[in-house]
C-alpha cells in the first residue's frame, strides 16, 4: 500500500504539553487539494482503495483557548474508523494440486473415492497451504531416533504425485552436506507439517538448487516462523540464483526447463548455442492442452464443503 | 493403484477392483460337466443385447439378467451352489482374505526375443554385423532339428495369466471395490476374476466368510467400509512409536 505524501499520524506535536499546536505534515501540493475531513489512500498496485474518514477536523495553527479563558486539556486527535468498501473481495483460493486428477483412462469413480480419504486425512490432520520455494518445517515419527520424533527444515523444491501420494520434498544444507528429504503428505508418519515462511518462486521446480551455490539452500534448523497477514496476496520471490561452475547435474539454460530463477552468466554464445533445443511448436500443441478450470471448480467445491462440515 | 498404511506407519500399494452387475448365470451339475466338481457360470458387467445371436443370448434370458460382456465358471462344492439370477457383491469377500486374479495381459503385439523372452542380443559394436537383437543360434548340431517350444519371436501379451496369494485389505460395499493387494494383470479397466486363493498357506485363512454368497436383501447390515485390522485409518490421529 503506498501513501501519498509523509506519515498522517500520530501528528508531530510542538510546544509545551499545556498548549496544543498542531502541525500538518508536510504533504505535496497536490494533495492539498483534498479536503481536510477525509483523505484518499492509493494503492500501488491493487485494485482495492481504502478510504480513511476523519472523524472531526483539526486547526491548523494557533493555540486553543476555552470559552472560559483557561487553555484546554489536550485533546488526541480521533482515532482513524478504516471502512473496507471491498467487503467482497474475493477470497484466495488454493486447492492443494494433488487434488486435480491427471489426464488418463481411469474410472472418475476412482478419483472421488481417493478425494474422501484424503479429505479425511485433511480433518484429522492440518496440512497448511505452500508452495514450491517456501520453507517448512516437518516432524516425523521416527522408531529410531532418541525422541521417537524427528525434525527437519528445508525450502520445498518439488511438489510431485497426485491423490494419496502426493509428496514434496524439503532441500536443506546440514554441515556442508545437502540433504533433501521426500515426504508423502498424507503418510500417517507425519506428525506436524509448520510453514515457516509462505512465498512462491519464479519457477515450479527448484532443482538446480542442487548445481546453486550452498548458501541459496541454507536454512537455519531452528528458524522462525515468519509472521504475515492472511489478506496479503503470496509474494513471490524473484530472486536469481548464482550457479557453482559447470559442470551442473542437467543443462539448465536449455529451454525444456524453462527456468527463470537463475542468473545464467555464460558467455553469449552458449546461451544461444543452447536455443537449438527450444521447441517452439510445443505452445500451439492442441493435443497437449489440459484445461483443468472446470474440473477445479468442482474439485474446490466438493473439497471446501466436506472440510467445512 | 493406490497407497496404503498399515498402523505400524509401512507402506503398501494397492489395486482396486470394481465389482459390476454380476450375476450367477447357470448351474451345472458334477455329472453334466464331466469334472470332479459342480460348476457356476458367472457373468459380469452389462453389455448390449443387439450384436449376439439368439443362441448365445439363451443362457441370459433363462437367467433372466441382461447380456454380460464376460462369462466365467467357478468350481463349486455342492453345498454353496447358488440359484441363477442372484447379483454378486463386493461383500462376498472380506478383508484379512487372500485371493488369485486372474486376468488378460496387456498386449504388446508381435515382439522381438529380448523383449519377449529376456534374451541379452549381442553387443552394439566391435564389428557386428546386422545383428544386435536377434536370437542367435537355435539349436544344436546335434539335435539337427529345433524343439518344440523353442522361444522365438512372436505375439507377446494378451494372454491370461493370474496373480496369486494377494491381500483383501478393505472393501467398499456402497460403491462395490475390493482393495487388493500388489499389482493385477492387464491394464486399466479391464474385466478380471477373482477367486479364492489356492495357495496351501492360505488355505485355512478365512475364518467366517459370508456363505455361500453375501446377499443384498438378507438380515447382515454391513457399514460402508470394512477395514482389515493392520490398516491405518485416516479417522485416527498419526502413527507414534512408543
Amino acid at each position: 500500500m503506498g501513501v501519498k505524501g509523509a506519515t498522517l499520524f500520530p501528528p508531530a506535536l510542538e510546544g509545551t504539553p499545556g498548549s496544543s499546536t498542531y502541525r500538518l505534515p508536510s504533504l505535496p501540493p497536490a494533495t492539498l487539494g483534498f479536503s481536510n475531513c477525509a483523505v484518499q489512500l492509493e494503492n500501488t498496485g491493487g485494485v482495492c482503495v481504502n478510504y480513511f474518514i476523519f472523524a472531526g477536523c483539526f486547526s491548523f495553527s494557533g493555540s486553543r483557548i476555552d470559552s472560559d479563558g483557561k487553555p484546554a486539556k489536550f485533546q488526541p486527535p480521533p482515532k482513524p474508523v478504516i471502512i473496507d468498501k471491498q467487503k467482497q473481495r474475493e477470497e484466495r483460493r488454493f486447492l492443494s494440486p494433488e487434488f486435480i486428477p491427471p489426464r488418463g483412462r481411469t474410472d472418475p469413480l476412482k478419483f472421488y473415492i481417493e478425494r474422501k480419504d484424503m479429505i479425511q486425512r485433511r480433518k484429522v490432520f492440518n496440512i497448511p497451504e505452500f508452495y514450491v520455494g517456501s520453507v517448512l518445517a516437518v516432524t516425523t515419527a521416527d522408531p529410531y531416533a532418541s525422541e521417537k520424533s524427528n525434525r527437519f527444515v528445508g525450502i520445498c523444491i518439488q511438489r510431485g504425485g497426485k491423490g494419496l501420494g502426493a509428496t514434496f520434498v524439503l532441500r536443506n544444507v546440514i554441515e556442508d552436506q545437502g540433504v533433501e528429504i521426500c515426504y508423502e503428505l498424507y503418510s500417517p508418519r507425519i506428525q506436524a507439517i509448520e510453514v515457516l515462511k509462505l512465498e512462491k518462486r519464479l519457477d515450479d521446480n527448484l532443482m538446480y538448487l542442487r548445481d546453486a551455490l550452498p548458501e541459496y539452500s541454507t536454512f537455519d534448523m531452528n528458524m522462525k516462523p515468519v509472521s504475515r497477514l492472511d489478506s496479503e496476496e503470496i509474494p513471490v520471490n524473484k530472486l536469481q540464483v548464482r550457479m557453482k561452475p559447470k559442470p551442473w547435474s542437467k543443462r539448465w539454460e536449455r529451454p525444456k526447463y524453462n527456468i527463470k530463477g537463475i542468473k545464467f552468466e555464460l558467455p553469449e554464445k552458449k546461451m544461444k548455442e543452447a536455443q537449438k533445443w527450444s521447441q517452439p511448436w510445443l505452445e500451439f500443441d492442441m493435443l497437449r492442452e489440459y484445461d483443468t478450470s472446470k474440473i477445479e471448480e468442482k474439485i474446490w467445491k466438493e473439497v471446501s464443503e466436506a472440510l467445512q462440515k | 493403484m493406490m497407497p496404503i498404511w498399515t498402523k505400524s506407519g509401512k507402506k503398501h500399494a494397492v489395486t482396486l477392483l470394481k465389482v459390476q452387475d454380476c450375476h450367477v448365470l447357470r448351474y451345472i451339475s458334477k455329472e453334466e460337466s464331466g469334472g470332479k466338481t459342480s460348476k457356476l457360470l458367472v457373468g459380469g458387467k452389462n453389455a448390449s443385447p443387439f450384436s449376439k445371436s439368439e443362441s448365445a443370448m439363451e443362457i441370459f434370458k433363462e437367467a433372466g439378467v441382461p447380456r454380460k460382456q464376460k462369462v466365467t465358471t467357478f468350481n463349486v462344492t455342492d453345498d454353496a451352489i447358488i440359484k441363477p439370477g442372484t447379483p454378486l457383491y463386493a461383500a462376498h469377500f472380506r478383508p484379512g482374505q487372500f485371493v488369485d486374479v486372474t486376468a488378460k495381459t496387456i498386449g504388446k503385439g508381435f515382439q522381438g526375443v529380448m523383449k519377449r523372452w529376456g534374451f541379452k542380443g549381442q553387443p552394439a559394436t566391435h564389428g557386428q554385423t546386422k545383428t544386435h537383437r536377434r536370437p542367435g543360434a537355435i539349436s544344436t548340431n546335434k539335435a539337427a532339428k529345433v524343439y518344440r517350444g523353442k522361444k522365438m519371436p512372436g505375439k507377446m501379451g494378451n494372454i491370461y495369466r493370474t496373480s496369486f496369494g494377494l491381500k483383501v485389505w478393505r472393501i467398499n460395499t456402497k460403491h462395490d471395490i475390493i482393495y487388493v493387494n500388489g499389482s493385477v494383470p492387464g491394464h486399466t479397466n479391464c474385466l478380471v476374476k477373482v477367486k479364492d486363493s489356492k495357495l496351501p498357506t492360505y488355505k485355512d485363512c478365512n475364518k467366517n466368510p459370508p456363505f455361500p454368497t453375501f446377499f443384498a436383501d438378507g438380515d447382515e447390515k454391513l457399514p460402508e467400509d470394512l477395514y482389515d485390522e493392520e490398516i491405518f485409518q485416516f479417522t485416527d490421529p498419526s502413527v507414534t512409536y512408543a
